[in-house]
C-alpha cells in the first residue's frame, strides 16, 4: 500500500485526467448518434491508454481510480445505467487501457514517441487492436447482461470494438504529443509556418466540405492528412487527426455530414463514420513513421558525413581527388585555404584541372617534371610519388611530396585518382645542411696547409689528401702501387731526400712496431723537384680494444723556418762587426755593473781596454770613471749608474770625457738593461756620444733664443702663433697676461673656436672666426678690428694682424699674429663721430633754416628744412650758368627785395660784417614769405673767414600777425570812436555846430558894424556872406545827416516784391549812371517769393551799394558796368551788385562808421546799408571780383509769412 | 599905491584865439574887431604857447577839441605859469569836461554856437580878473621889499609884534630890554608903511609871516 502511495501522481495531473476523460465521454455521448445504443468513439480509452503508457507502472492504481471516478461521474451525468452495469463497463475499459499499455510498453522502448514504423504499427496493432477486445468484450456482455438497450451482445461488440479502437487511433497519438511535448516548444521557420497555415486552410476547407455532404465521399480528406502527416511527422498527422474528429463530430451530429441519415441506415452509418475516422487515423499514423523514419536517417547520414568531413579537413595534410582524367573533384579544405592564399583566382567549385593547379602552385624548375609525372600516372594508371616545391602565400617556396594513387573499379578500371601532399621542406633542408656539412669538411680536410695522410696499421698509405697529393705530383695513391714495393717504401724513395731516407724508415718502423706517435723533420721532394723542409708527424687511433685501426699523418712545411734560423746566424755574426764599425762608444756592463765590453771605438778613444783598466783596491767601474771621465763630473755619474742599477731605470746622462789626448769632451752617455722573461736584469748596454760641438752650438742656440723670447715677452704687442689649421701654438706673455689665460687654457677646452668663444666679445665672434677662416683656407694676411676680453673682463677693441710662415713648397707652417689694443683710439674715434652725428643731426633738425656758403658766399650746404622750404637741393643749381648765390637770390627773393638783399650781402660779404634783413622768400610752392635772415662769418685762427654761417628763419606768420594785429587795434580806435549812438550824435552836434557858431558869431559882428557910428557897411557885407557860407555849411551837414538817416524813421515793413523795388532803384539811378557812363546790367531771377522788407530802407540800402559801384569806377578807363542780380538760394535771396572798379582795400573795415576812402562823404553810407540790411535779419558783406571790381552782397530771408 | 583904470582900450588888452576850425577863428576875430577889441587867433595850442605875448591884460578863448592837445590839457600845462584867464568854447561839451575845466579856473565854458553877449561878458570878466589879478600880484611886489628892506633884528620882532605880544614880553623873548623893543617896533612900522598895528598885522598876513607866538601862551 506504501509503495503504490509514494507513487502518486501529482493531484494537479490526476485532476486533469479527470477532466479530460469526463470531457472525452461527454465527446462520445454527443456522437452516440444510433438511438439506444449509446456506443460510439470513446476517446476516454485513448486518453487512459496514452497516460498509462508514460506512467510509471507503479502509479497505475492511481489513474485507474482516477478513471472510475470519471467514468462514474460521467454516467451519473449523462449515460444513467445502472451503476454495476457502469462499473463493469468501466473494469473492461480499465482492463482494456491496461492491456493496451502493458502491451506497447512490452514492445516499444521506452520512452514511447512512435518516431519510427515499427513502433506506430505495434501500437497500432496493440493498443488500438488487440486492446479494444477486452473491453469490448466486457462492455457487450455486461450490455447484454443488463439488457441495456435492447442491445444484443453480437450486436454490440463490434461497435463496441471499433469505437473503442477509433478513439485510441486519434487520442492516444495526441495525448502522447501532448504529455511529451509540454514544455518544449518548437521552433518553427517562417516558411514552415507559412506552410502550417496554408495546410490548415486548405485541410479545413477540404474538411468542411467533404464532410459538410457537400462533395459526395469523405475520403478526400486524404490527401491534405497525408501532406501533414508527411510534412509534419507525428505530431502534424495527430493534430490534424483531432481536428478532422471534431469537424466530422460537428457536422454528424448537426445532421449535414453524410453520416447522419435516416434511423434505418443509422447503425450503418455509425459504423461508416468509425471507420472513416479509423482509417484516416491509421494511414496518418503510418506515413508519420515512415517519414519520420526517414528523416532520422537522413541526418544520421548527414552526421557521419560532416564528422567524415571535419576529420579530413583536420588532418595536417592536404587531400585531394580527381576523376580518371585529372579534373579536380575534391580538394580539403587545408588545399583550398592554400590554394585562395596563392591564387587569388581560386575557385574550388570550378573543378579545375590537376596540372592548371600544379602549373600555378609548384616551383618553375620543379614544374615540368611534376606535370610530367601526373601525366604519366593519368595514361598509365600507375600510384607515383613526387617531390617538389610549392609556393607559399608569403612567396616562399616549401618542399612537398606528394603522392597518387587511382581507386579502381571492379573492372580494374581507374574510377577516380585520390592524392596527398605532405610538406616536408624541414627533412629535404636537413638533409642538405647535412651534406653542405660533409663537403664542407673534406674541404677543410683539402684545405688546411698541411699535408694530412691516413696510413693503414701496417704503414700503407691509404690516403692522402689533396694538398698532399699536389705538393708530391702524384694524382692518386694508387699510383705509388708498384710491383714488389710496399706504398711506403716507394714513396720515401721517391720523396724524401736520399740523405733523411734510412733515418725515415728507421723511425717509421719503430714507430709503427711500438705504436707511439712520433716527430720526424726531413726534406723531402717536391711535385717541382725541389727538396723543402718539412716536419711529419703521426699519431695512432685505436678501437676500444687498444688496437690499433689507422694511422693519421700530418707532414707540415717548415722549409722558411729552418732557412730563416739560418739567416739569423748570419745576421748576427754581421752585428757583431756592425758594433764595432758604428761611429759610437758603445760599451757593456754586467748586472753588477762590471764593464764587461767595449767596442772598439771606445778603446780607441780612451786608448784603453778594460782589460787595462782595472786598478788594484778598486773595482773595475770605479777605476774606468776615474781615469777617464772629468773630476767635476765622476762623482755625478757615478751615482747616477748606481742609482740605476738599483732601479732598474735607463740611464741617461752627460759629462765630460777625457779622450785619450787628454781633451776632456762633452758626451752624452745612455744605457738600457737587458732582462730576461722574468725580468731579472742580465746585462747593461750603453751608448755615448760625442755631443760637445753640438752642446756648444745649443749653449749658444739658447742664449739667443732667450734673448728672443724676452724680446717677445716685453714688447708691448700681444703675439700669437697657430697651427695651420688653426690650433694656438703660442702666446706671448703679453698676452697671456692681458686675457688672463695660459695656452693650456685654450687647449684644455678645444683649439681656436674656443679661444675665440672665451676671449672675443659676442658680437664679433662670427666675424672673427670667417676672416680667420677665410685666411687659413685661402692663406692671405689677416686683418680685423674686434673687441677682445681682458682680464679683468672688459672687452676692447683690437686690432689683430697674421701673416702666415711658408716653407721652401709655400706651404704654410705657422701662423704668425699679433693684436694691438686700439679701444682707446676707437672710442675716441666713436666719440668724435657720435658727436659729429649729433651735431648734424642738430643742424638737421633745428627747426631754422641753415646755410653755410663760401667765404665768397657760395652756399656749400643747406639743412633740410632749408631744402624743404626751397623745394630743391644745392647741386641742382650748378650747371646752369650762374653761381649757386644769384641763382638762388634771383630764383628765391621776392623781386621787389633782391635788389636790397643782393646789395646788402654783397657789402657783408667784402667787410666781413654780419648780415641781417627781412625779405619775402619764395616757397617751393611758389608762396612769397617773409624771412628773416642772418649771416655771420666763421673766422680761423688767422682770423681770416673760412665759412659764412647763414640762419633763415620763416616770420611770414608773424610779419602777418602783426599786421593783423595793427588793423585790429585800428579797428578797436573806430569801434571805440564810434562805440555809442552817443558819440555818433556827438560827432554829428560837432558838425552842425562848427558852422552854427560861425554863423552867430559873424552875425552879431555883422549886427556890431551895422549899428556902429557911422555904420562899417564894407565889414558888414563881408560878414554877411561869410553868414551865409556858414549857414549852408550847416544846411548840407543837416541834409547830409537826415538823407542818411531816414532809415531810422519808423516805416511799416509789408511783403514786398523784391523785384520792384529793384526796379524803381534802377530809375532813380538811371540818369546817375548815364553821368558817370556807366552801364546797368541787372539779372533778377522770375517768380522770386514776396519779402517782407522796408521799401524805403531797402531801396536806400540799393542805391547806396549802386552809387558806391559807380564812384568806384569813375578813375576806370575801360568798360563801366555795374551788375545787379538777384536769385534765390535755399531759404535766402540773394542781391549781387558788382563794379568794375579798382577794388577795396580794407574789405572788413569799410562797413565802420566815419570810415571813408573818398574824398568826400562822411564814411556812413556802408555803416547804415548794414545796419539797415541786418535788420532784416540779412547779410552785407564784399567779395573781390576778378580780374578786378568788388560785388557787394546782401541776403534777406524768405520768411513763412512772407511766403504766404 | 593907485589902483589901475579898468576902461578897456583897444590898445590896453588882447584875446587871444585857439581854434582848429577857421571859419570860427575868422567869426570871432570879427566879432571881437566889432567890439574894438584886439584879437589874435591861433590854429593849435603849439601856435599859441610859442609866440611872445606883450604884459597886457589879455583873456584867452580856447576850443577843446585841438589838433594837437586837448584844451583841458593846455590848460593844466600852463597852470603853473601866469596866464590869462581862459573862456573854453566847445563843439559838443560834456558836463564833466566842463567842471574840470571851472574847477582849475576856467572863466567861463561856452557850447556852440554861443550868443554874442555871452562871449563878450565871459571876456569881459576874464579881462578884469586879469587886470585885478596883475595890480595884486605888484602890490604884493612892493610889500616884499618892503619887508626886505628890513634888519634881521626887525624881521625878529614883526612876528612877535604881530602876534600881539606886549613889548615887555616880546623883549624878555627876544632878550632885549623893552626900550629896545620899542624903537625896533617904530621902525619896522615906518618902514613897512604901516599906519596902525591893525595895519601892520594886515601886511603880515599878506606876506605870510607866520604868528609864532600867542599871547596866551606868551603868558602861561
Amino acid at each position: 500500500m506504501m509503495y503504490i502511495w509514494s507513487h502518486r501522481p501529482q493531484f494537479l495531473h490526476l485532476g486533469l485526467f479527470f477532466a479530460a476523460y469526463v470531457l472525452g465521454c461527454g465527446f462520445a455521448q454527443l456522437l452516440a448518434i444510433v438511438p439506444g445504443t449509446g456506443i460510439s468513439i470513446w476517446p476516454p480509452s485513448g486518453l487512459f491508454i496514452a497516460t498509462l503508457v508514460l506512467a510509471s507502472r507503479p502509479s497505475w492504481p492511481w489513474w485507474v481510480a482516477a478513471g472510475c471516478l470519471a467514468e462514474l461521474f460521467s454516467n451519473f451525468l449523462w449515460f444513467h445505467s445502472p451503476l454495476p452495469a457502469a462499473f463493469l463497463i468501466y473494469a473492461g475499459n480499465a482492463l482494456e487501457a491496461v492491456v493496451g499499455a502493458w502491451l506497447v510498453n512490452l514492445t516499444c522502448r521506452r520512452p514511447v514517441r512512435l518516431e519510427s514504423l515499427q513502433e506506430v504499427l505495434a501500437f497500432v496493432v496493440l493498443a488500438a487492436g488487440i486492446a479494444p477486445v477486452a473491453s469490448a468484450t466486457v462492455g457487450s456482455a455486461t450490455l447484454a447482461w443488463f439488457g441495456m438497450q435492447s442491445q444484443t451482445f453480437t450486436a454490440a461488440w463490434p461497435l463496441f470494438w471499433i469505437g473503442d479502437a477509433t478513439g485510441v487511433l486519434i487520442v492516444a497519438p495526441l495525448a502522447l504529443v501532448v504529455f511529451q511535448n509540454w514544455r518544449d516548444v518548437t521552433q518553427l521557420s517562417k516558411a514552415r509556418w507559412l506552410e502550417v497555415c496554408i495546410l490548415g486552410l486548405i485541410f479545413l476547407g477540404v474538411a468542411t466540405l467533404s464532410l459538410s455532404g457537400y462533395l459526395p465521399f469523405a475520403y478526400i480528406i486524404m490527401p491534405p492528412l497525408l501532406w501533414a502527416a508527411v510534412r509534419f511527422e507525428f505530431k502534424g498527422a495527430a493534430v490534424a487527426l483531432i481536428l478532422l474528429a471534431l469537424i466530422t463530430a460537428v457536422f454528424t451530429i448537426s445532421g449535414a455530414s453524410q453520416f447522419a441519415g435516416d434511423p434505418e441506415s443509422l447503425k450503418q452509418k455509425q459504423i461508416m463514420l468509425q471507420l472513416f475516422l479509423a482509417i484516416s487515423a491509421f494511414s496518418a499514423l503510418i506515413v508519420a513513421a515512415i517519414s519520420q523514419q526517414h528523416q532520422m536517417a537522413l541526418r544520421t547520414l548527414r552526421q557521419s558525413e560532416r564528422q567524415l568531413q571535419r576529420m579530413i579537413d583536420a588532418l595536417p595534410v592536404r587531400v585531394w581527388s580527381a576523376t580518371s582524367t585529372g579534373q579536380a573533384l575534391y580538394f580539403n579544405k587545408r588545399y583550398q585555404d592554400h590554394f585562395r592564399a596563392v591564387i587569388p583566382t581560386f575557385d574550388a567549385s570550378q573543378s579545375p584541372r590537376i596540372e592548371t593547379l600544379v602549373q600555378e602552385l609548384t616551383h618553375p624548375e620543379d614544374a615540368p617534371e611534376v606535370q610530367r609525372t601526373l601525366w604519366n600516372c593519368f595514361a598509365t594508371g600507375n600510384a607515383s610519388t613526387m617531390r617538389f616545391r610549392w609556393r607559399e602565400k608569403d612567396g616562399d617556396y616549401r618542399w612537398a611530396e606528394c603522392r597518387v594513387e587511382p581507386r579502381c573499379d571492379e573492372d580494374g578500371a581507374v574510377a577516380e585518382w585520390y592524392g596527398v601532399s605532405l610538406d616536408i621542406d624541414d627533412e629535404v633542408r636537413a638533409q642538405a645542411a647535412l651534406r653542405e656539412r660533409e663537403r664542407e669538411l673534406s674541404l677543410l680536410v683539402d684545405m688546411v696547409p698541411v699535408n694530412i695522410g691516413r696510413m693503414a696499421p701496417d704503414g700503407e698509405p691509404t690516403f692522402f689528401s689533396k694538398r698532399t697529393l699536389e705538393s708530391i705530383g702524384l694524382d692518386d695513391v694508387a699510383a705509388l702501387d708498384k710491383p714488389g714495393m710496399s706504398r711506403v717504401a716507394a714513396m720515401i724513395g721517391a720523396t724524401v731526400h736520399p740523405e733523411d731516407g734510412p733515418r725515415m724508415r728507421e723511425v717509421l718502423g719503430r714507430a709503427l712496431a711500438t705504436g707511439e706517435p712520433y716527430t720526424m723533420k726531413y726534406r723531402r721532394r717536391r711535385a717541382d723537384g725541389v727538396y723543402r723542409w718539412m716536419e711529419g708527424r703521426a699519431e695512432p687511433l685505436r678501437n676500444q680494444a687498444g688496437t690499433i685501426v689507422q694511422w693519421y699523418v700530418a707532414a707540415m712545411d717548415i722549409d722558411d723556418e729552418v732557412r730563416a734560423q739560418e739567416a739569423l746566424r748570419d745576421r748576427e755574426r754581421e752585428l757583431a762587426q756592425l758594433v764595432d764599425m758604428v761611429p759610437s762608444l758603445l760599451w757593456r756592463l754586467s748586472s753588477e755593473g762590471e764593464p764587461t765590453f767595449f767596442n772598439k771605438r771606445l778603446k780607441n778613444f780612451l786608448g784603453l781596454d778594460i782589460g787595462d783598466a782595472g786598478k788594484p783596491g778598486m773595482i773595475r767601474l770605479a777605476a774606468v770613471i776615474e781615469t777617464a771621465v772629468h773630476p767635476d763630473d765622476a762623482a755625478g755619474l757615478t751615482e747616477a749608474l748606481n742609482h740605476c742599477f738599483v732601479t732598474g731605470e735607463r740611464f741617461f746622462r752627460k759629462y765630460r770625457l777625457r779622450r785619450a789626448d787628454g781633451v776632456y769632451r762633452w758626451v752624452e752617455g745612455s744605457a738600457e738593461p737587458l732582462r730576461d722573461e722574468g725580468g731579472r736584469i742580465l746585462e747593461w748596454y750603453g751608448l755615448t756620444h760625442d755631443v760637445h760641438d753640438q752642446l756648444l752650438v745649443e749653449e749658444a742656440l739658447r742664449r739667443s733664443e732667450r734673448q728672443l723670447q724676452q724680446l717677445i715677452d716685453t714688447v708691448p704687442v700681444q703675439m700669437w702663433c697657430v697651427s695651420p689649421s688653426g690650433e694656438p701654438a703660442y702666446i706671448n706673455k703679453t698676452m697671456v697676461d692681458y686675457i688672463g689665460l695660459k695656452l693650456e687654457d685654450f687647449d684644455a677646452e678645444g683649439g681656436l673656436p674656443s679661444a675665440i668663444e672665451t676671449i672675443v666679445h659676442p658680437d664679433d665672434k662670427a666675424a672673427l672666426l670667417g676672416a680667420l677662416t677665410h685666411s687659413f683656407s685661402t692663406g692671405e694676411p689677416f686683418e680685423l678690428k674686434f673687441r677682445n676680453r681682458r682680464w679683468d673682463g672688459s672687452y676692447r677693441w683690437t686690432e689683430g694682424h697674421a701673416d702666415p710662415l711658408r716653407d721652401e713648397n709655400g706651404r704654410i707652417i705657422r701662423w704668425y699674429g699679433a693684436n694691438v689694443d686700439i679701444h682707446d683710439h676707437v672710442t675716441s674715434q666713436e666719440a668724435l663721430l657720435e658727436r659729429e652725428r649729433f651735431l648734424w643731426q642738430l643742424v638737421e633738425t633745428l627747426p631754422a633754416m641753415i646755410d653755410c656758403a663760401a667765404p665768397d658766399g657760395e652756399p656749400v650746404y643747406r639743412s633740410q628744412q632749408l631744402r624743404e622750404f626751397l623745394g630743391y637741393d644745392l647741386e641742382e643749381l650748378d650747371g646752369t650758368g650762374m653761381t649757386r648765390l644769384a641763382g638762388t637770390l634771383d630764383a628765391g627773393v621776392h623781386p621787389d627785395d633782391v635788389a636790397g638783399v643782393k646789395e646788402r650781402y654783397a657789402h657783408s660779404l667784402a667787410t666781413g660784417e654780419p648780415y641781417a634783413r627781412r625779405h619775402r622768400l619764395r616757397r617751393f610752392d611758389g608762396e612769397y614769405r617773409w624771412v628773416e635772415t642772418r649771416a655771420a662769418p666763421m673766422r680761423n685762427a688767422e682770423g681770416a673767414i673760412v665759412q659764412w654761417n647763414v640762419i633763415c628763419l620763416d616770420i611770414d606768420s608773424e610779419v602777418r600777425v602783426q599786421e593783423q594785429l595793427r588793423l585790429a587795434q585800428e579797428n578797436l580806435a573806430r569801434q571805440t570812436q564810434a562805440a555809442s549812438l552817443a558819440e555818433l550824435s556827438a560827432s554829428i552836434a560837432h558838425e552842425v555846430n562848427q558852422p552854427l557858431a560861425a554863423v552867430m558869431a559873424n552875425s552879431h559882428a555883422c549886427q556890431r558894424w551895422l549899428t556902429a557910428d557911422p555904420p562899417n557897411i564894407e565889414r558888414a557885407q563881408k560878414t554877411v556872406e561869410r553868414v551865409i557860407r556858414d549857414a549852408n555849411a550847416a544846411a548840407d551837414v543837416v541834409s547830409h545827416i537826415r538823407a542818411l538817416f531816414k532809415q531810422s524813421v519808423k516805416t511799416q515793413r509789408t511783403d514786398t516784391a523784391l523785384s520792384s523795388v529793384i526796379a524803381e532803384a534802377l530809375d532813380l539811378m538811371a540818369e546817375e549812371a548815364g553821368r558817370h557812363r556807366v552801364r546797368i546790367n541787372t539779372d533778377v531771377e522770375r517768380d522770386l517769393p514776396l519779402l517782407v522788407l522796408d521799401r524805403v530802407q531797402i531801396q536806400q540800402v540799393l542805391v547806396n551799394l549802386m552809387r558806391n559801384g559807380m564812384d568806384a569806377m569813375d578813375s576806370v578807363a575801360g568798360d563801366r558796368v555795374l551788375g545787379v542780380r538777384v536769385r534765390r538760394l535755399g531759404g535766402l535771396v540773394q542781391t549781387e551788385i558788382s563794379d568794375r572798379g579798382h577794388g577795396v582795400e580794407f574789405p572788413e573795415r569799410i562797413f565802420e562808421p566815419f570810415f571813408t576812402t573818398k574824398g568826400h562823404g562822411m564814411g556812413m553810407g556802408l555803416a547804415i546799408c548794414r545796419s539797415i540790411v541786418e535788420s532784416h535779419a540779412g547779410r552785407l558783406w564784399v567779395e573781390t571780383n576778378k580780374p578786378q571790381g568788388t560785388t557787394f552782397l546782401f541776403t534777406l530771408p524768405i520768411t513763412a509769412e512772407a511766403a504766404r | 599905491m593907485t589902483t589901475e583904470d579898468h576902461a578897456m582900450t583897444t590898445e590896453d588888452h588882447i584875446v587871444y584865439i585857439v581854434d582848429d576850425d577857421e571859419r570860427i577863428r575868422e567869426a570871432l576875430s570879427e566879432l571881437l574887431e566889432s567890439h574894438d577889441i584886439h584879437a589874435i587867433a591861433f590854429a593849435s595850442a603849439g601856435d599859441y604857447v610859442g609866440v611872445d605875448k606883450p604884459d597886457v591884460p589879455a583873456c584867452l578863448i580856447l576850443d577843446v577839441e585841438l589838433p594837437d592837445i586837448n584844451g583841458l590839457e593846455l590848460q593844466r600845462q600852463i597852470a603853473e605859469g601866469d596866464h590869462p584867464p581862459i573862456v573854453f568854447i566847445t563843439g559838443h561839451g560834456d558836463i564833466p569836461s566842463s567842471v574840470r575845466a571851472i574847477k582849475r579856473g576856467a572863466v567861463d565854458f561856452l557850447t556852440k554856437p554861443f550868443s554874442d553877449a555871452d562871449l563878450m561878458a565871459a571876456i569881459h570878466a576874464a579881462i578884469a580878473q586879469d587886470q585885478a589879478n596883475r595890480s595884486e600880484r605888484a602890490e604884493l611886489g612892493v610889500l616884499r621889499q618892503r619887508y626886505l628892506d628890513l634888519t634881521p633884528r626887525e624881521r625878529d620882532v614883526l612876528p612877535l609884534v604881530v602876534s600881539g605880544l606886549l613889548n615887555k614880553q616880546a623883549a624878555a623873548e627876544l632878550g632885549i630890554r623893552e626900550v629896545t623893543l620899542e624903537i625896533h617896533r617904530r621902525n619896522v612900522m615906518q618902514k613897512m608903511v604901516a599906519a596902525s598895528l591893525a595895519d601892520l598885522v594886515r601886511i603880515a598876513e599878506r606876506l605870510e609871516i607866520p604868528i609864532t607866538h600867542s599871547r596866551r601862551a606868551g603868558r602861561s
